[in-house]
């Protein structure tokens, strides 16, 4: 039992007092980091990158990097549950329901939801990487460019379906999201798009800005509309923890939403986003209320929630077996390795086991650290929302602008956020859904910068996404989907006529 | 205990936004130097500057404070240094990239990289290796030269980015070679090699930090060196010279520069520390570890460096014929 004694080594390294130190400050780092707008955990482990040289072992600097990661997953759903503000795009399908539930006074338990459905998820997630890390190392490998449009394609599909009343404003507003990701540098030539000679649009607009404007500035803007006066944001604080109802409902949601975040979040690149959008699409599709979704349903929130913090934990796999890092924080911690002298690879087992099993052994310690951090807050945060609009408004508004400056240090990431705003509450009063965009923007880059590596790779034919086999499968599933998808549609318009 | 949480958040962040206090009469340096990284944190670049600034306090009475201001494949983050006061406390750290020393040749720049920023030292050069994967038929370029003239057939090729240093000397391989080199640009050198250790593409090119642990890994076999000499990180691997193939780049090249106009004198307080630092043994064994060999030189030889650089490099891209389309 080679895995059990590496592991036990791994726990005896891990729960030395200095490591479990290092542990509880990345958690809380982390949660912090989750919970502030903008600051985004691969910023922070880039700023904490020079201290690093400073802590000697290299077990213990990437314990406290691998905290602040999975600590952020964590702490991300926070906003998006209490003030409609997705710090990250897999918290966006979060927003949907838990933003709901959180105006129907539900915000603790959907909170607490999250809480326990990331503690299950993550634990989860270290379990299946302890025990099955090289084999699925090898299943990440296997999605190149035609394996990673198909899936982007299928992404695409169910971020349409997300804006629940109309199929036609969900399409609309995918086109856009669309537009607004050919801003910038073409993936594949190089040459600038759409950016009109203004050289802040040269790289294009930023993820979190966009988020945040149409769907943190937006809220604030429309609830200008209503109450100007020093009302709550939400009168009703409700009870503070999910009932019994509640945890029998999301229990199946939370396992589901683990093993799609498991399998999807090994995936180079857009995995957490896209396992979060098959989540809430498949708790949708099983629920005995679908139509509570949108409403705040709170297995639309347990299933993507759990998702991605499953997608967290397997996305170390890549890193720790074959060397790839598959995000931005990831590579962050990849580049710490590097500085420490260690290279991460299928060598890493062998090289330095203390590493490999010190970090697994961490992150079960670090999941029962936030478990245990994150419930108490939940009373506290959920209190923030008896803080009148007032003065919570402009105190978002303030964090939203910071958090957009931090990420290039550039004043145009403020007026783009202020813009994008405004355009939130438009799309507010025009009754469209910013969903299905904002995920669109995300997948926008993998779907084209993929596909046209597949021609190139193919020499400009098509056939290359359907003699793939996993290629094939995903495109069948797409089709599946929209066929079935458009059977509803026109049922629905027979009723309705009739 | 929410007013507390409140006040302790607010603190946070009135510190972190507080501009650091100077007060700027003392011989230079003063105050903390702002280094500016135009690329994004994590990066070959990046990781460079944060070992320059980990080793700075060693030798300067002020630190070294690395801003990173990706944007614009690099051009956002150098005019902004290009625009600020030339009084050494706003310095550009990877001068030498890509878009100093290649993008002039393919498209207008809002400045002249040689003419608006002084080059005050070299660190290091990241050479251009050609891979490929380890169950590959190929085990030389002579190998990929035959196969494909035999077939008739393009081989696909990964690279970082569409008219990067990798994606201009791998073409310019195929071109010395009469290899029809199919070129696929990816999101940057992580995700390049990673389609290149799933076998989605036939060969590939990298820096030295980027493959070399696929190679340790025994995933990738490394074929040639595109720059003129061997890379001290890959001693083993023949240059394409060598190999009979008459063409060489500079790969990408990092080093340091001030905005034009800088005083003298401080040109060389900063020149004298990075050679300092250059020599520093600690300093050595970290760039070792990312796998970026120090080639130090000072700031006239520097100049002189890229001034050739940049011409080899036009005349590299008028050759081939590449554009932005």
């Amino acid at each position: 039992m080679e895995i059990f004694q590496g592991l036990i080594n791994g726990f005896s390294i891990a729960l030395t007092p200095i490591n479990i130190l290092f542990a509880f400050l990345g958690a809380v780092f982390g949660t912090a980091v989750g919970v502030l707008p903008g600051l985004g955990p691969a910023a922070t482990i880039a700023l904490l990158l020079p201290t690093i040289y400073v802590i000697s072992s290299p077990v213990t600097a990437i314990i406290l990097m691998a905290g602040i990661f999975y600590g952020s997953m964590y702490g991300g759903s926070t906003t998006s549950i209490l003030l409609n503000l997705p710090g990250e795009a897999a918290s966006v399908v979060t927003c949907i329901d838990g933003y709901k539930m959180a105006q129907k006074g539900r915000a603790g338990a959907a909170l607490g939801i999250a809480a326990i459905g990331s503690f299950v998820a993550g634990t989860i997630g270290i379990v299946g990487m302890t025990l099955f890390a090289p084999v699925i190392a090898t299943f990440a490998l296997s999605f190149g460019p035609p394996e990673k449009f198909s899936l982007a394609v299928v992404g695409l599909l169910l971020a349409v379906t997300l804006s629940g009343s109309s199929i036609v404003k969900g399409l609309v507003m995918m086109a856009l999201g669309l537009l607004l990701a050919s801003v910038g540098l073409d993936p594949i030539s190089g040459k600038t798009r759409l950016a009109f000679g203004v050289i802040e649009l040269q790289s294009g607009f930023d993820f979190v800005t966009l988020a945040m404007g149409v769907f943190g500035l937006g809220e604030i803007f429309s609830g200008l509309e209503s109450s100007i006066k020093s009302e709550a944001m939400s009168t009703k604080i409700g009870k503070v923890w999910p009932t019994m109802k509640d945890w029998v409902e999301s229990r199946m949601a939370i396992l589901r939403g683990t093993i799609v975040g498991f399998f999807v979040g090994v995936i180079p690149g857009g995995g957490a986003v896209i396992s979060s959008l098959v989540s809430y699409a498949m708790e949708k599709k099983l629920a005995k209320r679908p139509e509570e979704f949108g409403q705040g349903a709170i297995q639309g929130v347990a299933g993507p929630e759990s998702a991605n913090n499953a997608a967290s934990s397997s996305s170390f796999i890549p890193l720790l077996t074959l060397g790839i890092p598959g995000n931005a924080s990831i590579a962050m911690i990849f580049a710490a390795l590097l500085i420490k002298g260690v290279t991460p690879g299928p060598f890493l087992i062998q090289e330095h086991p203390d590493v490999f099993w010190g970090v697994i052994a961490s992150m079960y310690v670090g999941n029962v650290m936030l478990l245990i951090l994150n419930l108490p807050l939940v009373g506290v945060w959920a209190q923030l929302l008896r803080v009148p609009f007032g003065i919570m408004a402009p105190v978002i508004i303030l964090f939203t602008a910071i958090g957009s400056y931090s990420i290039q240090s550039q004043a145009f990431d403020i007026y783009s956020l202020v813009g994008f705003g405004l355009f939130g509450y438009l799309l507010r009063r025009l009754k469209f859904e910013p969903g299905p965009m904002v995920l669109a923007f995300v997948l926008g880059p993998m779907v084209e910068g993929s596909m046209r590596q597949s021609l190139l790779m193919s020499g400009g034919t098509f056939s290359i996404f359907l003699t793939r086999p996993i290629s094939l499968a995903l495109i069948g599933l797409f089709a599946v989907l929209a066929i079935g998808q458009f059977a509803v549609m026109l049922r629905k318009k027979t009723s309705t006529t009739s | 205990m929410k007013r507390l949480f409140a006040l302790m958040v607010a603190a946070f962040f009135v510190f972190a936004a507080l501009p650091v206090a100077s007060m700027a009469q003392d011989a230079y340096p003063a105050k903390p130097i702002t280094a500016v990284v135009p690329m994004a944190a994590g990066g070959s670049s990046d990781l460079l500057a944060r070992a320059v600034e980990k080793f700075w306090t060693k030798y300067s009475k002020q630190p070294l404070v690395v801003v990173n201001k990706p944007g614009g494949g690099g051009v956002v983050g150098t005019e902004g240094v290009v625009r600020s006061k030339p009084d050494g406390y706003t310095l550009y750290l990877g001068y030498g990239s890509g878009h100093d020393v290649v993008m002039p040749s393919l498209q207008k720049m809002p400045y002249d990289p040689l003419k608006d920023l002084i080059a005050v030292a070299r660190l290091s050069i990241h050479s251009v290796v050609i891979v490929t994967g380890a169950n590959s038929p190929f085990n030389s370029v002579k190998d990929i030269i035959a196969w494909s003239k035999k077939e008739g057939k393009p081989v696909t090729t990964a690279v970082s980015v569409k008219a990067g240093a990798v994606d201009i000397a791998l073409t310019a391989f195929g071109k010395a070679a009469g290899v029809n080199i199919v070129t696929v640009p990816f999101q940057g050198g992580a995700e390049a090699t990673t389609a290149l250790a799933g076998g989605h593409l036939m060969i590939g090119g990298g820096h030295p930090s980027e493959i070399i642990p696929h190679i340790k890994a025994g995933r990738f076999k490394a074929l040639a060196v595109v720059t003129p000499e061997r890379d001290a990180t890959l001693p083993n691997v023949p240059t394409l010279k060598e190999e009979g193939i008459n063409v060489y780049t500079w790969g990408s090249i990092k080093g340091l520069a001030a905005p034009a106009g800088t005083p003298k004198e401080v040109v060389g307080y900063l020149e004298g520390t990075v050679k300092k630092i250059c020599d520093d043994p600690e300093f050595k064994t970290t760039m070792n570890n990312l796998f970026q060999p120090i080639m130090y030189q000072g700031s006239e030889d520097f100049a002189k460096f890229m001034k050739q650089a940049t011409a080899d490099y036009a005349k590299l891209i008028k050759d081939l014929d590449i554009k932005i389309e």
